[in-house]
């Protein structure tokens, strides 16, 4: 009979920890949960509710939350990510300030902007490679304006929505523009397509220019 | 006709205030030649017809795809207005071609036409298209006539499209296949039952009956089903079976603790990667811009977002519903609060350039199928074994990159077998752990 109870204790047993995994909404059981969760503020792993943890938290925080709760209370939002201070500029590893002009500045940037990297095969393939991260998807594979994004996909014989306004990099009107021009567009946008500069650096803004110029030709 | 010839009421007007002769004689010659003009464009107006030729207008299309397609669309406002019917509203076939040519300078001359487009589409000023020749742009001109005359298309990207109905079916679909299963198992435990009552009735019928030694033994055997169950043999295959697979299953429980495959949790808003890196074949780069060049992929902000739905505002899947909460975001400029899939513990340290940018690896060889995901799942383990593994196998992806010139020399004095990254520390505990 002890046999059989045995038995029976390491089924349950079983039975509970197969409930230890994750899956769907479930998060499963962490192992040494006080190793994983992150005590400074992380911009991506932020718990907002103050109690999370209650049962493992072994220090009195002064304000009463528990050990798992890691959100910047005097930030909006709680967030823990803050925009930079005002009036303040970065810098990037090249001594570069940011772009300064506005995007009514569009002429004067075409006119006088110069691409400050040179054209070697080196920049122009990464310029292709960039080209295919960030502006493929609309511009299409060589410029023409028919990206899948901007031609719009058929799935199961329904069409998708599509964006409008993607021009052919050949057509008259732009195929004289400056790298300049390319920059300036890039940064703050122009007609229908909106600013790219928070999500290209400048260096690769200018590479991407350049990369562009030869899909002119 | 020059397109100059338009602009001179403009030279006129600011030369006649002045009251001198010499600007007098010459503001008198330029107004001569412009009545001289006008009556030439009226006349020739008459004579500019909009060709209906198929040549013409294929031509027309080509140029207008090209060209004009980025701001323009024949029966829908875009940057610019709708062409449709340009050739009527506008004052003359030749004001199109001088605006085409050179807008500004008809928005300078102060054609009222002209300054009253400039200020309604909030002075967006069109390009100004000097190199066309005046027949191309009459053959655009063909072009969109000929696709006026055809009227509008059915809009096909107005509202989320009707869902397709049910998908095709090969052959029996599976809830089919599942009555016909239960009812087999029924008929099979109807049939047990009917068998059973007749061993009963036929052990009954039999027991009221003297039987000799051989034929008892048959109705009534030594070995019983009881027996069999209290036999030694049985019991430990029984035993043996059950302790197995609880075994197993007690193992399986223990590996899960602290993995959180399978994990995929509902989000905010509805964002389905089969559809943005699967069908638009966006690049993942371009939303999680981050991946290059930090430690983390990044989340968008609302702003990359926007870049595509401040123009897509309506879903094929869940029309403008889950879209409406990123224009929402955007205009009360709220955060949006994802839930976070993949956590790695905090003891762990994990850098996506290295493995991205440095490495090559494909966001797919850890992320799994991502583009076939409506919801994200984490897919890999992203255990330390699992990790381990992949240091263990993977060469070192050494091309092209200088800072490795050094390490693979000094490997190649010693080992034959290619560089792989647990040879260049890639297993070294305080590589993640610190």
């Amino acid at each position: 009979m002890r046999f059989v109870t045995s038995l029976f204790v390491g089924l349950s047993a079983a039975v509970l920890l197969t409930s230890c995994g994750a899956g769907g909404e479930d998060q499963g059981t962490e192992y040494a949960p006080n190793m994983y969760h992150s005590v400074a503020y992380e911009p991506y792993t932020q718990i907002v509710d103050e109690d999370a943890g209650r049962w493992v938290t072994s220090i009195d925080y002064p304000d009463g939350h528990a050990e798992y709760f890691n959100s910047n209370k005097f930030n909006p939002n709680r967030m823990n990510m803050r925009e930079s201070a005002p009036n303040t500029v970065s810098r990037n590893k090249n001594g570069w300030l940011p772009y300064r002009l506005g995007k009514d500045s569009l002429a004067y940037a075409s006119a006088h902007m110069k691409n400050p990297l040179d054209s070697t095969a080196e920049i122009v393939a990464s310029g292709k490679a960039l080209y295919e991260m960030y502006c493929d998807h609309c511009h299409g594979p060589k410029g023409a304006g028919d990206g899948k994004v901007a031609a719009g996909v058929k799935i199961d014989g329904v069409q998708k929505g599509n964006y409008n306004g993607v021009p052919d990099y050949k057509s008259d009107a732009l195929k004289n523009i400056s790298e300049g021009h390319i920059f300036h567009v890039i940064t703050h946008g122009k007609g229908l397509m909106w600013a790219h500069g928070s999500q290209i650096s400048p260096e690769d803004r200018w590479k991407i220019a350049k990369y562009v110029k030869t899909l002119q030709k | 006709m020059s397109s100059d010839s338009r602009f001179v009421p403009l030279v006129l007007k600011t030369d006649t205030e002045p009251n001198m002769i010499k600007h007098f004689t010459s503001s008198a010659c330029k107004f001569f030649t412009l009545v001289l003009v006008f009556a030439l464009i009226s006349f020739t107006n008459y004579a500019q017809e909009i060709s209906k030729d198929p040549a013409a207008i294929s031509a027309g299309q080509a140029l207008f795809n090209a060209n004009c397609k980025a701001c323009h669309r024949v029966h829908q406002k875009l940057v610019g207005p709708a062409l449709a019917g340009v050739y009527d509203r506008t004052p003359s076939i030749d004001w199109i071609k001088s605006f085409v040519k050179n807008s500004s300078a008809v928005i300078a001359s102060g054609e009222p036409y002209a300054v009253k487009l400039y200020n309604d589409y909030n002075k967006t000023q069109m390009t100004a298209f000097s190199a066309f020749k005046d027949e191309e742009i009459m053959n655009i001109l063909a072009y969109v006539k000929a696709e006026t005359d055809k009227g509008p298309e059915p809009t096909t990207n107005a509202g989320p499209t009707p869902p397709t109905g049910t998908t095709p079916q090969d052959g029996l679909p599976s809830s089919y296949l599942n009555v016909i299963l239960i009812g087999m198992v029924v008929i099979l435990i109807l049939l047990l039952v009917v068998l059973g009552f007749l061993v009963s009735a036929l052990k009954r019928f039999l027991d009221q009956k003297t039987l000799s030694e051989e034929e008892a033994d048959v109705v009534n055997p030594t070995v019983t089903t009881g027996s069999i169950f209290k036999s030694r043999g049985f019991v430990f295959v029984v035993v043996f079976v059950t302790a197995a697979l609880g075994f197993k299953a007690v193992i399986n429980g223990l590996y899960s603790v602290g993995v959180q495959q399978g994990y995929a949790p509902k989000q905010p808003i509805a964002f389905s990667h089969k559809i943005h890196a699967g069908q638009y074949e966006i690049d993942c780069k371009y939303c999680h811009v981050g991946v290059m060049k930090g430690k983390s992929a990044t989340i968008p902000s609302v702003n990359i977002c926007m870049n595509c739905h401040n123009q897509i505002k309506s879903g094929t899947l869940t029309g403008d519903t889950e879209i409406g909460k990123i224009v929402k975001a955007y205009e009360t400029n709220k955060p949006i609060e994802w839930v976070r899939i993949h956590n790695l513990p905090d003891l762990a340290y994990f850098n996506h350039s290295q493995h991205v940018n440095v490495a090559g690896v494909e966001c797919q060889t850890c992320h799994g199928p991502i583009e076939t995901m409506d919801v994200v799942r984490q897919h890999s383990l992203l255990t330390m074994g699992w990790c381990i593994d992949c240091h263990r196998k993977t060469d070192v992806n050494t091309k092209g990159n200088a800072y490795y010139d050094n390490l693979v020399e000094i490997h190649n004095q010693s080992k034959k077998t290619p560089m792989k990254v647990e040879d260049i520390g890639g297993l070294e505990c305080s590589k993640c752990h610190y």
